[in-house]
């Protein structure tokens, strides 16, 4: 009886085996209703595909906190003129963007960047086209609303 | 005891298996979910770089093991192209087609940037592949509004 029980339970794990969700789909992680702006200083730009990351260092009353944005792709974002050498660490910019769904900030902040505002006050596109955002008129190659 | 544990066992996974079969066992999101992303993911982790005030990280492979590693996925990205293509996957025969047809082609060439240890052309590949995946989504998955 004991195998029988063994057995029952094994094959009970096996057949509710976690779904993993692929996420893609700017509606997967964002919430088109929560925007936000994140003044801060540069910590850290990842380089990655298929999206960069900014950290950007927020002092508020009660300390720092470091908001992880992503950005479209480095490609993209080259081809707007933010590059290794106007997103630096140390610089302040100012980020227009996204909350992540839930809005929580552990172990950090999450939100999708739509424009980032440099220190000489240019602003520049730095989100990912055709991901599902907002047509909120951050991205100039979006198609206009009929 | 043992033999009627081991019937028990095998009828039930057969029942298991039957069902997901007919369900959700081989539809597009497993495709993607547990084959195509996971392989998309290497790629995209082999090229790039990391800048923080303390400098800058390269991450490219840093050996033989790691290079292995993006050639995978980079064939199991080609090869997908077929399975996307089959004709009880393929939601038509223009465009779908014609998109997964590219997948083959930006694997085939991430295969070889992977076979020259060429981090720069891999990078390059990376954002068209995320260009690819967009064009699908846009087309076949996302739904605004």
């Amino acid at each position: 009886m004991k195998t029988i029980i063994r057995v029952l339970v094994c094959l009970f794990l096996t057949a509710f085996t976690f779904q993993i969700q692929a996420h893609h789909a700017f509606t997967a992680e964002f919430d088109p209703n929560a925007p936000i702006n994140i003044t801060g200083k540069v910590v850290k730009v990842e380089w990655i595909n298929p999206h960069a990351w900014v950290h950007v260092e927020v002092e508020d009353g009660s300390g720092k906190i470091i908001w992880m944005v992503e950005g479209g792709t480095p490609n993209t974002l080259i081809r707007n003129g933010i590059t290794k050498e106007t997103l630096v660490p140390g610089a302040v910019i100012i980020v227009r963007g996204y909350q992540s769904k839930g809005g929580l900030c552990l172990p950090r902040c999450i939100a999708n960047g739509r424009d980032v505002t440099f220190p000489d006050g240019s602003k520049v596109f730095m989100g990912s086209s055709g991901t599902g955002a907002p047509r909120d008129g951050a991205d100039p190659r979006e198609p206009k609303r009929k | 005891m043992k033999k009627l544990s081991l019937l028990l066992l095998v009828l039930l996974f057969s029942f298991q298996i039957m069902t997901s079969n007919e369900e959700n066992h081989s539809d597009i999101h497993d495709l993607m979910a547990y084959v195509l992303d996971p392989a998309a993911e290497t790629i995209w982790d082999s090229a790039g770089f990391v800048i923080t005030e303390e400098g800058e990280l390269n991450l490219e492979p840093t050996d033989q093991e790691g290079w292995d590693k993006v050639k995978f996925g980079a064939k199991v990205i080609s090869e997908s192209s077929y399975l996307l293509s089959m004709p009880d996957r393929a939601v038509d025969q223009t465009q779908w087609v014609a998109l997964s047809m590219a997948l083959r082609v930006i694997g085939e060439r991430a295969f070889k940037a992977a076979e020259n240890k060429d981090s720069e052309d891999l990078f390059k590949i990376g954002a068209e592949l995320y260009q690819v995946c967009v064009a699908c989504h846009q087309n076949y998955w996302i739904k605004e509004d």
